[in-house]
């Protein structure tokens, strides 16, 4: 026999509330950054025992890579575009015009280049991965697998992290590449500064390590969008409601966290 | 032999509150109990899809939670389990699901001819026209044949421990007939050990050698079928009255 004691709770007050609410959110944050961790190490675990498919991995491949490249062609021109106009603006006739072509390249593949690829892959692939595991947790198909002695991390998690490191430093490339080529015509259209005179600047200023910059941006980012969208997929609970809650909390996780990653690039790496 | 010591499992309200059971190899065992009482949570805690908060399950005397991985491989390889509401693949068709149900291991050492056979085999077992759903998707499907797929995939295996969680609930009577023939076929012809957890109590009593009631986290009752039916305890009682009534009612409004 249980009973019910209803009890009046004494209003805290508000600094206790405070911190409440911060060790809450502190307690939350422990909680992913452990289970992103402990993911991560499984999936390194699944891929040196070669217990992914290969197969698997390919289809991933496909439907985040090859069917992105669309959409990140557009993106990638616009970032070039909207780069050569600004810059374009605020050049005075103090500097050489030919600065336009080194700021328009440096702005694309340090910055734009990665930032806006990753923007975008967490509309489109991170919302879909979630989703989709989400979908199988409430539908007990995550339980299935691992009832029948399968590991959904070698099956499904492993592969989509996977093709996200292979996929990313990819787009991320041709992105830098239309960035670059589209920032150029731009430059040629709003200034007049010839194609020659653009590249010329864009050498001047031009470090080879630069893409390796962007790249490892994009590779950085390319395992943060599919693992922490897993993460979030698999910790699904409820039905379809908890699915969209869940989505729409991992875009928001995803795309702070590649704000926040791409904000640590520079005193990490630049110096 | 199933044996579950004191299961303790909260959510975030106490759930399961000690449950203590052993089910004997070979027997079939009808679990009763109403909804929400924490009938699938315990099925689960069987193979360690959710893990007790206190307490533990053993199966043939090993420790489900605290044998390691291994032990655990092993206890899922050796159960079926039949979900609720039959957790297919949705990307699979109904081969591969099912082929699923296969140990990896004996899928890989197995010939492609044999594997087909097997399938063939279960999805003839569970009344499916092997030729005309094998190509389908889930979503292509009815619920009642989805389930069967699901009851197909749990028994490919060859399992010698099956785990139904409502196996017939949502089926037309002519399948629960089958579906419950086919259960008490595999208990007494390869002396698969099954507990069935079920709502149909009529069929349940019937097939099962014990029967035992989840009621608001504990048993409530535990004995054979005929000690179930001539039970005082009133809520074994209302229980029963309540199933019979609402099995008047599903029959009512099938006429
Ligand atoms: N994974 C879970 N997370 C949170 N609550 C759960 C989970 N699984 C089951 N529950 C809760 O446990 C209770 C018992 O559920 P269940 O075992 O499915 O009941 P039933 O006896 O009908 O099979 C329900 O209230 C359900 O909401
Ligand atoms: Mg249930």
């Amino acid at each position: 026999m249980s009973t019910f004691t209803p009890t009046v709770a004494r209003d805290p007050g508000p600094l206790t509330r405070w911190f409440a609410g911060a060790g809450r959110r502190a307690s939350v944050t422990v909680e992913h950054a452990g289970g992103l961790g402990s993911l991560f190490w499984k999936i390194v675990v699944a891929t040196v025992r070669l217990r992914v498919n290969f197969r698997d991995v390919v289809e991933q491949f496909f439907i985040m890579g090859i069917q992105s490249v669309p959409i990140v062609l557009v993106t990638g021109s616009l970032a070039g575009i909207v780069t050569s106009q600004q810059g374009g603006y605020q050049m005075t006739s103090a500097m050489p015009n030919y600065i336009l072509g080194s700021l328009v390249v440096q702005t694309v593949v340090l910055e734009m280049g990665p930032v806006l690829t990753a923007i975008v892959l967490v509309g489109r692939v991170g919302a879909r991965i979630t989703a989709e595991l989400g979908t199988m947790v409430v539908s007990e198909q995550i339980d299935a697998y691992q009832s029948l002695g399968r590991d959904p991390v070698e099956l499904l998690a492993a592969p989509r992290v996977i093709a996200g490191v292979i996929v990313l430093p990819l787009l991320v490339a041709i992105a830098d590449a239309v960035g670059i080529f589209a920032g150029m015509l731009a430059a040629n259209l709003t200034v007049g500064l010839g194609n020659e005179a653009f590249l010329y600047g864009a050498r001047l200023f031009w470090h080879s390590w630069d893409l390796l910059y962007s790249l490892t941006k994009a590779l950085v980012f390319g395992l943060a969008i599919p693992l922490i969208s897993v993460h979030m997929g698999l910790r699904t609970k409820g039905g379809a409601e908890g699915v969209g809650l869940t989505t729409t909390q991992a875009v928001m996780f995803m795309t702070l966290t590649i704000l926040i990653l791409d904000a640590m690039f520079p005193p990490l790496m630049l110096n | 032999m199933i044996r579950y010591r004191n299961v303790h499992k909260a959510f975030d309200y106490p759930v399961l509150r000690g449950v203590d059971l052993r089910i004997e190899t070979g027997e079939l065992f009808a679990l009763f109990g109403p909804s929400g009482t924490g009938k699938s949570v315990l099925l689960k805690t069987t193979i360690g899809l959710i893990t007790p908060d206190r307490g533990d399950v053993e199966l043939d005397g090993v420790s489900v939670f605290f044998g390691g991985k291994k032990a655990l491989a092993d206890v899922r390889c050796k159960v079926g389990y039949v979900f609720q509401n039959a957790a297919l693949f949705d990307s699979f068709n109904v081969y591969d699901n099912v082929c699923m149900g296969i140990p990896e291991a004996e899928l890989k050492a197995l010939p492609r001819v044999e594997v087909a056979r097997r399938v063939w085999r279960a999805l003839e077992l569970v009344n499916l026209d092997p030729s005309q759903v094998m190509g389908k998707i889930p979503s292509e499907l009815s619920g009642g044949m989805r389930k069967r797929v699901g009851i197909g995939r749990a028994i490919v295996g060859r399992p010698e421990v099956l785990l139904w969680d409502e196996p017939t609930t949502g089926l037309d009577p002519i399948n629960t007939a089958a579906i419950e023939q086919l259960i008490s076929r595999l208990s007494d012809e390869l002396k698969v050990t099954s507990l069935v957890v079920t709502h149909d109590i009529d069929g349940g009593l019937a097939i099962s050698d014990r029967v035992a009631m989840l009621d608001q986290g504990t048993l409530r009752f535990c004995g054979t079928p005929d000690e179930f039916r001539a039970s005082e305890d009133q809520k074994v009682q209302a229980f029963i009255d309540r199933a019979a009534a609402e099995a008047a009612l599903a029959t009512g409004s099938q006429l």
